[in-house]
């Protein structure tokens, strides 16, 4: 049945489509800088025809949906790459930072502080009876300790900034998953009929942020839900409920999954991508190595120094003196690790001479006291040994440490010490200490500078000279030596492994700081990388998703112009309508 | 390809940020005047440069010892040509005593003459230079010759190091220099005290070995103290060389610097220029 009212019935469904489309306009020009929004368009369609008179008219148009237009292949390929992006740029940040620390362009470098060290050794072989000299090297190595715990302290406190950075970064995890969540409710129930199409677009905006802070992977379900899976299969959001992380461990330092059954599962070392993929290795690979390395580093110099220096003597001898290292159990053999002492190892079979003098400087006894170490020795049987010895008594501190005293007027030396004993047990020591974080100089030379043991004792006479420098000259060898220094790589999946170098301690500290500098611009050229590529996706994306003003401009005056069109047929009608009924 | 307004902005913030961290860098190395800035802009040659630094400390630090070394050997040089004069001195008074016509009492005023040589030499021997003794072994604080010419000293002789594994003896060990010029000096005084005639002719040819002994001794300062400039010299030329190495890595060639900075800045100019046209364009614009 064709007739004017099917004419106006068109027209309406006409003017409601373009309104329709003016709709969908309007909603993407709004939508022009909303991030994560794909322009969205309608799909028009004829309406179903009639058959009229043995032919099929037409009835109009109708809106079938509104699509968005979206590429799932380039979407996910975009998110991908903005979390190794974030993950690197993340490490940037903080290389730059460590990259500050182990700046060279400071005098307070401990390169050119090594060097100053060695150098003043050498003024003290060229003058060793002098104090200012003495003075010199001892304010010189404070410096330089305190240079060596604050890059050890540094270290620790980027540690400690990163792991809040984490925590930080879970705690939004957590809200995008419920989030997630209560959308995911939402797309359920109203997709029964249609697209949710706004809905999809912000929870794709809350999964790419959360892909932004760790790896996971999105799984769409026949109700339309979306299923999240992170590393190590745990299930950050499955339906309506999502799976919480924390922060845990005895740190308070590792990231952790509960599972149904509530227990803990630690996911720390299987975050590779994403903001905490970026943060984790830079604490638990990159710092924690730098960390280990220069504490290897100071435990080699520390010993290396003390060693030579527990050799000689110094301008006069002691009438008491304190070991710096603790011992935890006496009546532990000194070279097992059960002795407690950090240089254990450095112990061998051999003895030392111990010298005692009286008032007048005489040798007492004519000879040196020869104190014997082996396997069997422990801090007790080493006090029985030193207490058998005329004039001079030894104890135990309250800490652990062993004290020697001599008689009043009387004084004693060391000299010739093949077992490392001394050494090992800080005693006649330059440093206390066997890391970055705690060297200082021994107290025993703060307190008395005399005590830098320039000088050797004669082994056949027990005399020494103030203008003795031959322990001073071998001082200055060290800085030439070449000596085994433990190396560590840090690995999150396997664990962290020691190797060594042959280097000496000058050399090992450049190289460390030479391989930061690697690390740093490698991460820089991946960060770079990273960067064009996520911008090349996001054009590729934009070219598809994205809204185009002009486009949308056009559209307007297109459906502009169908509406006026459509108007018209209306008037058109009208009048007709008038015609007919006027002719009645 | 399809152009949405977010590629353009999104192109224009990239293409801008990347254009302004480059002319930052340009303009880093041009006003601090280096290459390396930062350990990551060329590790490899920091590390070559850390090296060189430590090596050119290392060597500044024998050039000083070399320097206190030669003034110790200066001062022994000059205190053992006195001494050395001292005993022509003596023989020359030897060979005058020596003679028949001399009589007892010349000989007796002449012993007054050797004491003061004697004490001379002691003196020389208790050299001292800035609170060292040079002739004291390593008792380097302790005044080696008694008035009477008793050594207190040591046998070790003072050593300064000019290099890796090489230490130079620039102190001695005054008694092997200086006891037995000093007994025979007294030896001298007494024959003449005496009118001892075989003694003072025993003196003269004990001078003599002395004399050789000296010379022997002064030659073997002479020649550390070759070797010592010498090593100045090598070591003034390995750290010019060095320091110039090292201004090779980590100095930036300014004029390439600056034109590299330029450049940047052109391209920014550039971009800023062309991404100000093409944000200004749209559509609406045409539209009434």
């Amino acid at each position: 049945m064709s007739s004017l009212g099917m004419v106006l019935n068109i027209a309406t469904t006409a003017l409601a489509a373009q309104q329709y489309g003016m709709d969908v306009t309007a909603h993407n020009i709004a939508n022009v800088n909303t991030e994560g929004y794909s322009r969205q368009s309608p799909t028009l369609e004829p309406k179903q025809a009639l058959l009229y008179q043995g032919m099929l008219l037409g009835r109009g148009v109708e809106t079938e949906q509104v699509t968005r237009s979206v590429d799932q292949f380039v979407e996910n390929k975009l998110m991908q790459e903005k979390s190794s992006m974030l993950s690197s740029q993340e490490m940037e940040k903080y290389m730059q930072v460590m990259e500050g620390i182990f700046s060279e362009n400071s005098g307070t470098s401990i390169s050119s502080m090594l060097s100053d060290y060695w150098n003043l050794w050498n003024d003290i072989s060229n003058n060793p009876s002098g104090s200012s000299e003495r003075t010199a090297l001892y304010e010189h190595s404070v410096l330089m300790s305190n240079q060596f715990k604050s890059l050890g302290s540094d270290l620790t406190q980027i540690q400690i900034d990163i792991t809040n950075a984490v925590t930080v970064g879970v705690e939004r995890i957590n809200q995008i998953t419920s989030e997630i969540a209560q959308i995911n409710v939402k797309i359920i129930g109203m997709e029964a009929n249609s697209v949710a199409n706004d809905l999809r677009d912000k929870r794709n905006v809350l999964v790419s942020e959360l892909n932004e802070y760790l790896d996971i992977k999105a799984f769409e379900q026949s109700n339309h839900s979306l299923t999240i899976i992170s590393v190590s299969g745990c299930t950050l959001v499955q339906g309506d409920g999502n799976y919480e992380l924390e922060m845990g461990g005895s740190n308070g330092d590792r990231v952790r999954w509960q599972n149904s059954a509530g227990n803990y599962v630690d996911i720390t070392n299987y975050i590779t991508n994403g903001k905490l993929g970026g943060l984790l290795d830079i604490r638990d690979k990159i710092i924690s190595k730098y960390k280990l390395d220069l504490d290897e580093m100071a435990k080699e110099f520390i010993w290396s120094v003390n060693q030579q220096h527990s050799q000689g003597v110094g301008l006069e001898g002691f009438s008491a003196g304190t070991g710096t290292c603790d011992v935890l159990n006496s009546g532990e053999e000194l070279g097992t690790l059960e002795s407690g002492l950090d240089y254990y190892e450095k112990i061998s079979d051999g003895n030392f001479n111990l010298w005692v003098y009286d008032s007048n400087g005489a040798v007492v006894g004519e000879s040196a006291k020869v104190i014997p170490i082996d396997a069997d020795t422990t801090l007790s049987s080493l006090i029985i040994d030193i207490n058998a010895v005329d004039n001079i008594s030894a104890s135990i501190t309250t800490d652990g440490k062993l004290m020697i005293d001599a008689d009043s007027g009387y004084t004693f030396a060391f000299s010739d010490d093949t077992s490392n004993v001394l050494a090992a047990l800080g005693v006649n020591t330059f440093f206390s200490g066997s890391t970055a974080g705690d060297i200082s100089v021994n107290s025993g030379i703060v307190a008395d500078k005399n005590h830098i043991a320039a000088a050797r004792i004669d082994a056949a006479t027990g005399e020494f000279a103030v203008g003795d420098n031959d322990n001073a000259l071998a001082m200055t060898d060290l800085q030439y030596t070449s000596m085994d220094i433990s190396q560590w790589t840090c690995d999150r999946i396997n664990g962290n492994t020691k190797g060594s170098v042959t280097t000496t301690i000058e050399d090992y500290y450049h190289s460390m700081v030479g391989s930061i500098g690697i690390v740093s611009s490698s991460i820089s050229r991946d960060t770079e990388f990273n960067e064009m590529m996520v911008n090349e996706l996001n054009t590729l994306r934009n070219s598809i998703s994205a809204v185009s003003l002009d486009e949308e401009m056009t559209n307007l005056i297109k459906y502009q112009h169908a509406y006026q069109a459509a108007a018209k047929l209306i008037t058109v009608s009208d009048e007709m309508l008038n015609t007919l009924i006027s002719a009645i | 390809m399809r152009v949405a307004n977010k590629t353009i902005y999104d192109t224009v913030t990239y293409n801008l940020g990347s254009c302004i961290q480059e002319m930052n860098k340009a303009n880093e190395i041009v006003s601090s005047g280096k290459r390396i800035n930062n350990l990551s802009d060329d590790p490899v040659g920091l590390t070559q440069a850390l090296e060189i630094k430590s090596a050119i400390s290392n060597l500044e630090q024998m050039q000083r010892n070399i320097s206190r070394g030669n003034t110790w050997l200066a001062s022994s040089e000059s205190a053992l040509t006195h001494v050395q004069d001292i005993i022509s001195e003596t023989k020359t008074l030897c060979i005058q005593m020596a003679n028949a016509t001399i009589d007892s009492t010349q000989r007796l005023s002449t012993a007054g003459t050797v004491q003061n040589l004697f004490d001379e030499i002691v003196s020389l021997a208790n050299t001292n230079i800035a609170g060292s003794y040079i002739f004291s072994g390593s008792k380097t604080d302790t005044t080696p010759f008694s008035e009477d010419g008793t050594y207190k000293g040591n046998s070790n002789a003072f050593t300064v190091k000019i290099g890796k594994d090489t230490t130079v003896e620039v102190g001695s060990d005054g008694g092997a220099l200086f006891e037995d010029i000093l007994r025979t000096m007294d030896g001298l005084k007494t024959s003449l005290t005496d009118n001892y005639l075989e003694g003072i002719q025993d003196a003269m040819s004990d001078l003599d070995g002395h004399f050789d002994d000296i010379s022997a001794k002064i030659s073997d300062v002479g020649s550390k103290m070759n070797r010592m400039d010498v090593k100045e010299k090598i070591f003034e030329d390995i750290i010019f060389a060095n320091t110039e190495r090292r201004s090779k890595i980590e100095d930036a060639d300014m004029a390439g610097a600056i034109m590299e900075l330029k450049a940047r800045e052109f391209a920014y100019q550039a971009a800023l220029s062309s991404s100000a046209k093409l944000m200004a364009l749209t559509l609406m614009d045409y539209m009434e």
